[in-house]
């Protein structure tokens, strides 16, 4: 009988599907690994158990009775304890009070018995006791911990919370060793007591190591689950992938380019728009590459492993700690946006709503400030800007009824086409896209991706990190995959392949 | 753990001690019992306000009807009084209406901010407005007196010792418990994370409107303390302690963005600003410089604050 069953799960956002067909069956007393590359619904289908996403179609049972779970609340009180990969914790509360607070003892009704709250966390924290590292105590801040350490407070919250179906979204990402093995220590102490546990991890080491059955997700849908020990690693990136292997670019609506084109070390130094040296910064260290004018230089890997977080610190909008950024024989300090801006660097993420969008302004207003900023205007006649905002918007295909509408009227996909447009009315030397297609639908997709590869054609130095593997494949000469803050390989020509590109971002680690 | 991350109050205390060093350089008497009792008198009420913006800032919200509540309470407990013919029981039963006042405006403004989602700023901004309609139609001009049972009782002595005194004791015990409370940790901890306090299964709605009623209360309470001190009801007399209590929350080291704060630094933030003005007052300032000069010394306090706190984490 399994502890935990989901049957026929789906959830869409908008346009995008998440989840098609989810199905799991957790026994208890197993370790059950769920894998998928990026957006295939893994996330989304945890979530669901965790209360925090509602599903709009399918069923949950545990122990066989239908439950809803309307929220992380509900989830709690029907034994489902949580690991949240983006953490979970009160930054300013103490190491003890995190790992207690969902549940804290009190006494009297309304205050907190710290007696009990201490000895709680003390069991808690004694399971970890020899490899948590210095300054780990229960009465020191989270905010004064090493991420290694903020992880193994949410760990402990979730252990503390002695549920008996436990959840792990990557719990062991900033973990060294021996927390690692003391960790998996207690995981089999778990398994013995009988605990039904979900595991996501992209370490394929780890998976083998405490998994007992794996079932893998593609395209929103559950493909099947395996026992561990009657499969092989290959069998599982294939199942991921659809496929064994496919020549490149076989989805893509572009031809490769000729070697000669695109080999990085056929080219002159002088067509190198960036060249990177050991660039550190939040989450990422000793990053190096060249990119070349006319190339689209694609980042891969899972999900957070520093890509994002390099192409805003190339465009000056987080602070870089290590390494140079030059252009021929000139350093780029790049210490701000506006800076960046002016050496011709464009940056175009896909959370919109943060980096992109000037919402309830009209598209006009919208398209314009680079431009402001880059011909250091300070005045200007609207009909003169919407002449030359005309040329950049027709480019990209977008439909809008007016300059003047205000840009939320749009699709997201439309007013995603704005924000790039936005950088076109002057062409910037090199353009950085981060996740650029985030919420987008395809036909727009398909828009962005062929100007992409125009403005590649006529010169521009691209970089596209996108969470959608397919994207990437399709569009980009070389892929740097990154694993853990660091570049682990590089893909070129006919290394392309969604396999080689899936090996390398679960086994680079 | 270091001091000033326990005890962010810290810098303030320090501003507080030479604020009272000042005061007694300028004016001997301010710092004799007398003088400490009138400065209570004066600005228990404020203090109070204070402590209940504290609970609300610990979420990460703000209340700018703080004040409003002020005089809606005020001008209610003094007609009540008034209508009751003002003898003890009446008295009594006034002010446990007053406090059910404060309760349901900070219910209101709990309810509008965290469950329809408003923004804190504008939709206590715009109940601050409602609020102090409702004490304008309720008493549309100052002046009312409240009885003498009431005000004799605020302004004297219990077994020889002040009042008010009392009232600072059976509030430090009262905040002594709030801090234990869960609500306390609760408050925090959504200030914090909101995400990750929801999703550790807090039921992050119903604290911040619990935060928000708690601060109508003291609200109340800090009514009470301007009823006792000015023995009349005023409709605008809240007016202008809203922002005060905020500044008096910052001036104690508690972050607006949330998550991190005392009460006890809120006390002494406020009376900081009791000091900064009573000094102000003592040094000769001309009446019609009093305001701008405030002013000025409550932002080098804050800034003394800001200064002496990063040096103090460095």
């Amino acid at each position: 009988m399994a502890k935990l069953k989901l049957s026929g799960i789906s959830k869409t956002y908008g346009a995008t599907v998440a989840l098609h067909d989810g199905a799991l069956a957790v026994d208890a007393g197993d370790v059950h690994v769920l894998m998928g590359a990026n957006g295939s619904g893994k996330s989304t289908l945890c979530k669901v158990i965790a209360g925090s996403v509602r599903p709009d179609a399918g069923a949950v049972l545990i122990d066989d009775t239908p439950v809803t779970i309307s929220g992380p609340r509900v989830a709690r009180a029907l034994g489902i304890g949580v690991f949240y990969q983006e953490l979970s914790l009160a930054a300013r509360r103490t190491v003890a009070e995190n790992i207690c607070l969902p549940d804290l003892p009190m006494t009297a009704g309304v205050l907190v018995d710290r007696k009990a709250l201490a000895a709680r966390a003390a069991r808690t924290i004694a399971l970890f006791d020899g490899v948590a590292g210095d300054g780990f105590t229960a009465d020191a801040t989270v905010d004064s911990l090493r991420a290694d350490q903020r992880q193994l407070v949410e760990i402990m919250k979730a252990l503390a919370s002695e549920a008996p179906i436990l959840i792990f979204d990557e719990p062991t990402s900033a973990l060294d060793r021996a927390q690692v093995e003391r960790f998996f220590a207690i995981i089999r102490d778990l398994k013995a007591q009988g605990r039904a546990m979900i595991f996501i991890s992209h370490r394929m080491d780890e998976i083998t190591a405490i998994g007992d059955r794996v079932t893998v997700i593609r395209d929103g849908r559950t493909v099947g689950t395996w026992r561990l020990d009657e499969t092989d690693t290959a069998t599982i990136i294939a199942h991921m992938v659809g496929e064994r292997s496919e020549p490149p670019g076989a989805r893509a609506s572009r031809p490769p380019q000729d070697e000669t084109m695109s080999g990085p070390e056929a080219r002159a130094p002088r067509d190198i728009a960036l060249s990177v040296r050991g660039l550190g910064g939040s989450g990422f260290t000793d990053v190096t590459f060249d990119l070349h004018r006319g190339e689209i230089l694609g980042f891969g890997g899972l999900h957070g492993q520093g890509q994002s977080a390099v192409l805003r610190t190339l465009f000056g909008a987080l602070p870089r700690s290590a390494g140079d950024v030059t252009r021929g024989d000139t350093a780029l300090p790049l210490r701000t946006p506006r800076e960046a801006i002016r050496r011709g660097i464009a940056y175009v993420s896909g959370d919109r709503r943060r980096d992109g969008v000037i919402q309830g302004r009209p598209i006009l207003e919208n398209l314009t400030p680079i431009h402001y900023l880059r011909q250091r205007l300070m005045l200007a006649r609207p009909s003169v800007l919407q002449q030359k905002a005309q040329a950049a918007v027709d480019a990209l295909n977008t439909k809008f009824a007016g300059f003047a509408h205000a840009i939320d009227s749009l699709s997201g996909g439309n007013q995603q086409k704005v924000v790039i447009a936005r950088w076109l009315m002057d062409r910037p030397d090199v353009l950085l896209l981060d996740d650029p297609t985030k919420g987008i639908d395809l036909a727009a997709k398909a828009d962005l991706f062929a100007l992409i590869r125009t403005l590649a054609r006529d010169g521009m130095a691209i970089v596209l990190y996108s969470s959608e593997d397919a994207e990437l494949l399709g569009n980009a000469d070389r892929i740097l995959v990154f694993n853990g803050g660091r570049i682990r390989r590089e893909l070129a020509g006919a290394d392309r392949t969604r396999y080689n590109l899936y090996h390398a971002a679960y086994e680079a680690a | 753990m270091t001091a000033m991350k326990r005890y962010p109050f810290l810098p303030a205390l320090v501003i507080l001690v030479v604020l009272l060093v000042l005061n007694g350089a300028f004016q001997p008497r301010s710092v004799s019992v007398a003088g400490m009792t009138g400065l209570a008198k004066t600005y228990l009420a404020l203090m109070l306000l204070a402590i209940g913006q504290t609970y609300v800032v610990y979420a990460g919200d703000i209340d700018l009807s703080a004040g409003a509540i002020v005089s809606l309470v005020n001008v209610s407990v003094v007609l009540l009084m008034e209508h009751w013919g003002g003898d003890g029981l009446s008295v009594l039963a006034a002010i446990a209406i007053g406090l059910a006042t404060g309760l349901a405006c900070g219910l209101i403004n709990g309810v509008v901010v965290a469950a329809l989602r408003l923004q804190a700023i504008v939709a206590t901004f715009a109940t601050s407005i409602f609020f102090m309609g409702l004490a304008l139609h309720l008493m549309p001009v100052a002046g009312t007196p409240a009885p003498a049972a009431f005000w004799r009782t605020y302004g004297g002595r219990v077994l020889e010792v002040p009042f008010v005194f009392w009232a600072i004791i059976a509030l430090a015990a009262l905040l002594t418990i709030l801090a234990r409370t869960r609500l306390a940790l609760q408050l925090l901890a959504v200030g914090d994370d909101a995400q990750g306090a929801y999703q550790s299964g807090l039921p992050a709605t119903a604290i911040r409107i619990k935060g928000y009623a708690l601060c109508g209360a003291f609200a109340a309470l800090a009514a009470l303390c301007v009823t006792g001190d000015t023995a009349s009801g005023d409709p605008l007399v809240g007016g202008k302690m809203t922002l005060f209590s905020i500044a008096a929350v910052v001036l104690g080291g508690s972050a607006l963005s949330g998550g991190h704060g005392t009460v006890v630094g809120s006390l002494i933030g406020a009376l900081i600003i009791g000091l900064i003005g009573s000094l102000v007052y003592f040094v000769g300032t001309p009446s019609e410089w009093q305001n701008l000069v405030q002013g000025v010394a409550i932002l080098l306090a804050l800034m003394a604050g800001i200064l002496v706190g990063r040096k103090a984490r460095a």
